[in-house]
């Protein structure tokens, strides 16, 4: 019970309307934690979340329904470098400033802006343009994953205003599905499950 | 809500969700920075934030933190920059509305790298629109006033 | 609270209010010549000696008529001027001046034309392609069609000979000295004891002298600014952010305001709600106009937020709502009934093309934006007596006529002080804004207005590039090309723009065909056809306006049969190039290029001829095949001005206009969904950027008659030479703009 306390806290992130309370849930099953996954999967390969988990190129991707039927690279030659902020280049805060105080730009298309500093996810988290299983065994990879286990992986969801900002994203573009809530309980769903990916044997 | 601006500081009563050029342009008369797109798009709105270059478009005044430099501030024309040197001895403008920003982001650029490469200028400056095409004569400039601030 | 910064002009520019608010009249003569502005408020002292050069005991000023949206003409209409006058380069202010029918465009004027109408030579009917084009929107005093240097190159001389020759002659009758001994440098005149009396100094004797005309023009080898680097005079300024644009102005007491209009081009307002918009902070009110609501405010950004708010309910479009049925309308459009024109028939194409083998093609060009980074803006005052405008515009006079119409002012009692123009493309020869600007300082008397558009505002109103389908034959027999049959249909963009400015035009639209018909190529076989299609979006003036078009269809299909015939690219278009000024520019692209040459791996090459404006061009595009897409590396551009008057400016312009080409045939259209334009900034109509552009390698030829302007030539030829360089690359023929949707670039 410790456990859902922590999580509940954590999880009362300035995104979320109100504090929600996580219950782990028990005697899940593996065909209930391969559903949550796959609603997992659809969340982690949308456009939202994905366009900033690119791979070793360090360039971030435009898709998504506003971009038309191809995905293309972020436009003006953007290259995060190693760094992932972009601090070889053009900081990534040049465009993607920090907005805490004031309310969100609702003018379409405007560059993406959140309490933090925008950066692209870690490049073990790769996952523009993988399958449902490349994501899926990274994420339960402690090595790949910033060590965490699924508990982990929930509070992550609860801190990160990134990540907050795919559910939200402005006028002109598609929110990732489902809600932050929804995928923070299929997170602890599918970890019930003991984390199973598509094709385990 | 205060903020410095070129050494001076200065107050405004506006809303917090105004953006940074706006505020310059309209509040404080600081018109170097230019209005092109609103949204990130185009660059003409380039200031530095201590000393980052920043599209002053995205930034809401009641999130500035930091002090802020515009082409007014980083030289004047009795007392240029290097990069405002170079830009005139490469005759780079035409209509030179894009310009105040491409200066911005290239004075940045020289901060961090002082001798870039093609690559890295076009990886720098990219995010500056010229619909006039300047574009080759500014690539010449930012090496031209590479050399300069080599020089010393 | 900072201080506000109040309208200022920059040091080197005196405003037109300047030059109309003097008190006193100078000479009788000058004053009596209606033609001269200046002349009309001469202080005590000042001498005027045409309505170019204005001097004073504390200052030279030349008028630059045309104005700058960037190609430089500022600086080069001083020149002009400057040199015949010996005046140390910088040492003079220049202004716009004021609308005034003494600045008729010389180059565009109709009775320039010297052929009959029956003359169907090719040269009569490619001067009444430019009479039938753009004389007709450019007008009285304007801005447009590359004339500025046309109409400047012999007038602004013989203006400044002539201010050379009074002043040398006020400085005879004051030292006695006669005028064949005296000489002028560095804006003074120089006796021959080396006394030097500047012309500052003259200027109250030269004003009662009849100014000395006649003079005859010094030859070229004597220049000493024209044809030599010159450092263009806007060049500090708009390097150190200290260059005002009409954006930038602020008068005393003015108020903000932004728009919402119907994205349905045209098409009016039927009702709307501002409840919100109003209670926005810094909102002052919200007012009416054509085709839309204004909204007031204290400062742009909260003007432009309160635009967005009004919920506003809109006509419908008067064209198709959705972008396949502009399509279909031109795909309609190539039939007996739609014949614009038959342009052009040499020879006979039928036998032609039944004697030989024949290629068949059809070429799209779409819609585009001008979008220049300014976006439109303009503050006007009305009072019960007078309009003042300040915004910087290509048609001064035009804009008077249409400001007065709006306020119900006289034509005369509209003030337009004209600023640098952060960019036009031709959007600046646009009125809509400033009858909005016009409508509502007119509902606010005595309070000026500032009205600037949102981006998005001005991508969804801009009356973008006419969309035109291109369909062509070409034969080809023994190795060569033997004819061309080519039809192009398009909706009229001269009438189209004439018609904003409530004008009509008869007779055929030669932009529908330019770039196509008026090649100056000698196929032994060739038919050219206009095809007029009604009913589409309303269209504008976009550099090099037809010759896009016509421009990439007929070189696209020449490149096509060239391939088909076997034949080199190159060889066969010098073969067919009679025209000896055009066949150099050819070549000379070849020799700069080392075409034929051997190629790194991944790398081919096209080339293409495109004339526009009297202006032959030939580029050379060379591609590369990169694991990311194609990369355009190099590109060679020969040209042929006839004179080059500035060397470092010419390149800018033609590096400028190549890239305007590239980038817009790789990416940009407008598409219309609901009767809107779907692209709505930057993001969806990127043009070229830093990493996508090539090296350009600019020649300018001097063996053509006449002098020409380079703002616009350069452009129409550089989609077709990288169409045909991406053939030679990869096999792939690209028939329709934008490229990007058939092809990744790097």
């Amino acid at each position: 019970m410790l456990k859902h306390a922590a999580i509940a806290a954590l999880l009362a992130a300035p995104a979320l309307a109100e504090e929600t309370e996580f219950v782990i849930p028990e005697g899940v099953t593996l065909e209930e934690g391969l559903a949550a996954w796959d609603r997992i999967y659809e969340v982690t390969s949308h456009p939202r979340c994905s366009n900033c988990h690119v791979g070793a190129d360090n360039v971030p991707m435009w898709s998504g329904p506003s971009y038309g039927d191809t995905a293309r690279p972020h436009g003006m030659n953007i290259n995060a470098g190693d760094s992932r902020v972009g601090a070889e280049y053009v900081q990534c805060s040049t465009c993607h400033a920090y907005r805490e105080f004031a309310p969100a730009d609702t003018t379409p298309h405007a560059a993406p802006q959140v309490a933090a500093d925008w950066r692209l996810a870690p490049v073990e988290a790769e996952w523009f343009g993988k399958a449902s299983r490349e994501i899926c065994t990274q994420l339960r990879d402690p090595a790949r994953n910033g060590g965490r286990g699924f508990e982990d992986i929930a509070v992550h969801l609860g801190h990160d205003v990134i990540l907050h900002w795919a559910w939200n994203p402005g006028p002109g573009r598609q929110p990732a599905p489902y809600s932050l809530e929804e995928h923070t309980q299929d997170v602890l769903i599918w970890g019930a499950a003991g984390m199973p990916c598509e094709g385990d044997s | 809500m205060k903020l410095t601006v070129n050494d001076t500081e200065h107050e405004v009563d506006v809303d917090p969700a105004m953006p940074l050029l706006w505020v310059l342009r309209d509040e404080l008369g600081i018109t170097g920075p230019k209005y092109g797109c609103g949204i990130a798009q185009c660059g003409a709105c380039t200031v530095h934030i201590d000393g980052q270059a920043v599209r002053s478009c995205q930034v809401a005044i009641g999130d500035l933190v930091g002090d802020v430099t515009t082409i007014e501030g980083l030289g004047t024309p009795d007392l240029r920059h290097a990069v405002q040197e170079a830009w005139i001895e490469g005759q780079v403008a035409q209509c030179g509305y894009c310009q105040s920003g491409q200066i911005m982001q290239a004075a940045s650029l020289l901060e961090t790298n002082p001798a870039p490469t093609d690559d890295d200028i076009d990886r720098a400056m990219s995010g500056n629109l010229c619909r006039c095409g300047t574009y080759p004569r500014i690539r010449a400039a930012i090496h031209s006033a590479a050399a300069k601030l080599q020089e010393g | 609270m900072g201080k506000l910064k109040t309208f200022t002009r920059r040091a080197f520019l005196v405003g037109s209010a300047t030059i109309a608010g003097g008190v006193a009249f100078g000479t009788y003569l000058v004053k009596r010549d209606p033609d001269n502005p200046l002349a009309v408020s001469l202080a005590e002292g000042e001498a005027t000696f045409n309505p170019w050069v204005l001097i004073d005991a504390e200052r030279i000023t030349l008028i630059a008529p045309h104005g700058d949206s960037g190609q430089g003409v500022l600086s080069t209409q001083a020149a002009l001027i400057a040199e015949e006058m010996d005046l140390g380069w910088g040492d003079f202010e220049v202004s716009f001046g004021v609308p005034s029918g003494a600045y008729w465009n010389r180059a565009l004027a109709a009775d320039g034309v010297p052929f009959m109408p029956t003359d169907e030579s090719f040269a009569a009917n490619t001067a009444r392609s430019a009479m039938n084009s753009v004389a007709k929107v450019v007008g009285i005093q304007g801005t447009g069609g590359s004339s500025s240097m046309p109409d400047s190159y012999v007038k602004l001389r013989e203006a400044g000979a002539m201010a050379r020759e009074t002043l040398k002659l006020a400085a005879s009758q004051r030292s006695g000295v006669p005028v064949a001994e005296l000489g002028t440098q560095a804006g003074a005149v120089v006796l021959p004891d080396g006394t030097s009396i500047p012309y500052t100094d003259l200027a109250a004797e030269a004003s009662t002298l009849e100014p000395v005309e006649g003079t005859a023009l010094r030859d070229l080898s004597s220049w000493t600014l024209l044809g030599a680097p010159m450092e263009r005079l806007d060049i500090v300024a708009k390097s150190t952010g200290t260059q005002d644009y009409g954006i930038d102005l602020v008068v005393d007491g003015m108020v903000h305001a932004s728009v919402c209009l119907n994205p349905a081009k045209g098409a009016p307002l039927i009702g709307y709600d501002a409840e919100d918009a109003l209670a926005m902070p810094g909102v002052q009110k919200v007012v009416e106009v054509t085709g839309g609501v204004a909204v007031i405010a204290s400062n742009t950004w909260y003007a432009i937020q309160g635009a967005m708010a009004v919920d506003c309910q809109w006509g419908e479009a008067d064209y198709p709502a959705e972008q396949a049925d502009h399509w279909a309308a031109l795909e309609a459009a190539f039939t007996e009934d739609a014949l614009d024109q038959e342009w052009r028939n040499d020879g006979d194409v039928e036998a032609a093309l039944d004697a030989g083998d024949v290629i068949e093609a059809e070429y799209r060009m779409p819609y585009v934006a001008h979008q220049p980074l300014e976006p439109l803006n303009a503050i006007v005052r009305v009072t019960d007596a007078q309009v003042e405008v300040w915004t910087g515009h290509q048609l001064p006079r035009f804009l008077q006529q249409v400001v007065a119409g709006v306020t119900g002012h006289d034509t005369d009692d509209v003030i337009f002080h004209n600023q640098f123009m952060g960019g036009s493309f031709g959007h600046r020869l646009e009125f809509e804004h400033l009858k909005q600007a016009a409508e509502i300082a007119n509902q606010m008397r005595g309070t000026p207005v500032k009205l600037t558009y949102s981006r998005e505002e001005d991508f969804s109103q801009d009356f973008t590039r006419h969309i035109a389908m291109g369909r062509g034959r070409a034969s080809v027999s023994g190795g060569q090309v033997t004819g061309i049959d080519l039809g192009v249909a398009s909706p009229s963009v001269v009438a189209s723009q004439m018609s904003r400015m409530g004008l009509s035009v008869p007779g055929p639209d030669s932009q529908i065909v330019a770039g196509a018909w008026n090649n100056p190529y000698s196929l032994p076989n060739y038919r050219m056809r206009g095809y007029r299609a009604e009913g589409l979006a309303p269209t504008s003036s976009w550099r090099a306006v037809g010759a896009n078009n016509g421009g990439f269809a007929f070189d696209c299909l020449l490149d096509e049969a060239i391939h088909a015939a076997g034949a080199d690219p190159l060889a066969e278009r010098i073969r067919l190039m009679e025209h000896d000024v055009s066949r150099k520019v050819l070549e000379a692209v070849g020799e700069m290029s080392s075409w034929g040459g051997e190629l790194p791996a991944n790398r081919a090459r096209g080339i293409a001829f495109v004339e526009s404006f009297g202006v032959p061009v030939a580029e050379v595009v060379e591609v590369e095949q990169t694991d990311a897409g194609i990369a355009i590396r190099d590109v060679w551009v020969a040209c042929d001005v006839g004179r080059v008057l500035d060397p470092v400016n010419f390149e800018n312009l033609v590096q400028g206009g190549v890239i305007f080409g590239l980038g817009h045939a790789i990416n940009c259209e407008i598409t219309y969904a609901g009767g809107r334009a779907e692209q709505s900034n930057y993001h969806a109509h990127e043009g070229m950027r830093m990493y996508q552009t090539p090296a350009i390698h600019v020649r300018g030829l001097e063996n053509g008659e006449h002098v020409r302007g380079i703002g616009e030539p350069p452009t129409p030829c550089a989609p077709p030479a990288l169409a045909n360089a991406i053939f030679a690359l990869t096999g792939q023929r690209l028939r329709e703009m934008p490229f990007n949707k058939f092809i990744d670039f790097v």
